[in-house]
């Protein structure tokens, strides 16, 4: 096909949206709210992982102590927890420590400890990981021989809440990808039906079309392009509704909702650039089977 | 040039046309005539390649019009000019870009897409009219269009199917001194009609058409 003929078919498909913009608007519209509803998901996903992994580098393990423990108690719990791979105890806080942390966390209300005739915190040995993996491997046997040792009160590991959300976060996902499947299938139906009605439109058109020799391809590529562009205004709206409304949420709401501490971000951009080529690819298998179907009749 | 080897051609159990066997040489210049149903208009269609015959060969400059492929047949109505009995103009666009559209499908540079459509209208006396779209003109005016349309693309071959079917008596010999100037040209030229106004006088060859059977010749 000769490249001269580029300009013509660009030009064709875009003034045929112009004339069917009603169709094309109803068509777009539907596409952008679909594709919302998958970046809004997304968006969502992506932040609950981001949240997740932190809260993961997080993990920590604290062991409380009798309170009535020996010194020598105390060393040996120290120096069991010192054996577990990977683990460092960052810091001992004491019985005074523990009521005086309390107290400053309390803040203005912290004169309800005032009433307390003892002082009924335990103390403990505040346990970190080298990182998330040393934490999820270790081991129930090493947990529970910590629990056992004279003069260990409590073990309070996260790790079980580490393994809800795993699986929270794998339901996410496959959620995600059905409800991303379903409206893949339902932009891919509007796009070919949006181009069906438009080829329907100019029935007659491409008709004379043929009788003065234009090849299919010649009369299928701005219908094709029909497809393309509303891939890429579909993908490009979208997303920039959904960059309009992250911004509203993370400035506004979050704040009002108290989640100031939640690091609410944006789509990372290799997630953008998937979602405009889906948007795109969409847009083209759309038109494609739209004047497959046509020009088989 | 054109040949035609025991043609049948039928929509359900109507018979169009039955065994037409027709021979039209190179720059020749023949009427095919005959009463309405005669089979005249699907005639030409096959020629054109717009239907597609029940048994029997088309050849078109000795190409088998059953045996190509759709691509194939596209680019091989480009060398052949069509003028419909309805004109099939688009209302939407105007004459300039009604007459074009023959030459835009092929690829053409702009530039030369201009100069052959304003030589199309020169020569069908409408270029004064280029950016007047089809509905505001009178029928002789959109038949000329329609010429136009089909000569831009210097055919080889044209068929015009009841040129003059819808105009007055000055008009029709306006087109017919059309016709033969193209003809002129090395056109081969067949026009479908049944006007007897249109025949009378003219030496060229008629074959005429019954109930979808060639009955005579002159």
């Amino acid at each position: 096909m000769s490249p001269r003929l580029w300009p013509y078919f660009l030009k064709q498909a875009i003034w045929n949206m112009i004339k069917n913009r009603g169709v094309h608007a109803l068509g777009l519209g539907t596409m952008v709210a679909s594709l919302l509803i998958f970046g809004a998901f997304l968006l969502l996903f992506v932040n609950l992982d981001t949240w997740l992994r932190g809260w993961e580098h997080a993990l920590s393990m604290t062991v409380y102590l009798d309170d009535g423990i020996s010194n020598a108690q105390r060393n040996k719990v120290a120096s069991m927890i010192k054996r577990i791979p990977g683990a460092r105890i960052k810091r001992f806080i004491s019985k005074a420590d523990a009521l005086e942390e309390l107290r400053d966390a309390l803040g203005p209300q912290s004169g309800l400890l005032d009433g307390l005739s003892t002082n009924p915190l335990p103390a403990s040995f505040e346990v970190v990981f080298k990182g998330p993996e040393v934490a999820k491997t270790l081991s129930s046997q090493a947990m529970e021989k910590l629990k056992k040792t004279p003069g260990v009160e409590e073990v309070q590991f996260t790790r079980e809440w580490q393994q809800r959300f795993d699986a929270l976060m794998r339901m996410v996902r496959l959620v995600g990808f059905i409800i991303g499947g379903l409206l893949c299938l339902g932009v891919l139906f509007i796009v070919a039906n949006t181009i069906k009605l438009a080829i329907y439109s100019r029935k007659d058109e491409i008709e004379i079309l043929k009788l003065v020799g234009a090849t299919d391809w010649f009369v299928k590529v701005p219908f094709l392009l029909e497809g393309l562009i509303q891939g890429i205004l579909g993908g490009a709206l979208s997303l920039l509704t959904l960059f309009l409304a992250y911004l509203l949420l993370a400035t506004k709401k979050m704040q009002l909702l108290s989640f100031p501490i939640l690091n609410f971000t944006f789509l990372p951009s290799e997630y953008v650039i998937a979602l405009l080529i889906v948007s795109v690819l969409l847009g083209l298998v759309g038109s494609f089977i739209a004047v497959g179907r046509f020009f088989e009749l | 040039m054109i040949q035609l080897f025991h043609i049948y051609k039928n929509f359900g159990a109507n018979i169009a046309l039955n065994d037409i066997n027709l021979r039209v040489h190179e720059g020749e210049f023949v009427f095919v005539t005959g009463p309405s149903g005669a089979g005249k208009t699907t005639l030409l269609r096959l020629i054109f390649g717009a239907e597609r015959p029940a048994g029997g060969h088309i050849l078109i400059n000795g190409i088998n019009l059953s045996r190509i492929s759709r691509t194939r047949l596209d680019l091989l109505r480009r060398k052949i000019g069509f003028v419909f009995q309805d004109f099939k103009l688009l209302t939407n666009r105007t004459v300039f870009q009604n007459v074009s559209l023959a030459l835009e499908v092929t690829g053409e540079r702009r530039s030369f897409i201009r100069k052959k459509t304003r030589q199309a209208l020169k020569l069908v006396g409408l270029v004064e009219k280029e950016k007047a779209f089809p509905l505001q003109l009178s029928g002789g005016e959109q038949q000329r269009v329609a010429i136009a349309r089909a000569i831009v693309k210097d055919p080889l071959i044209l068929l015009a199917d009841e040129p003059t079917g819808n105009l007055d008596p000055e008009l029709t010999k306006d087109i017919m001194v059309l016709f033969r100037s193209i003809h002129m040209k090395g056109t081969t030229v067949v026009v479908a009609t049944h006007s007897r106004e249109l025949l009378a006088g003219t030496a060229q060859r008629t074959v005429f058409l019954n109930r979808g059977r060639i009955v005579g010749e002159e």
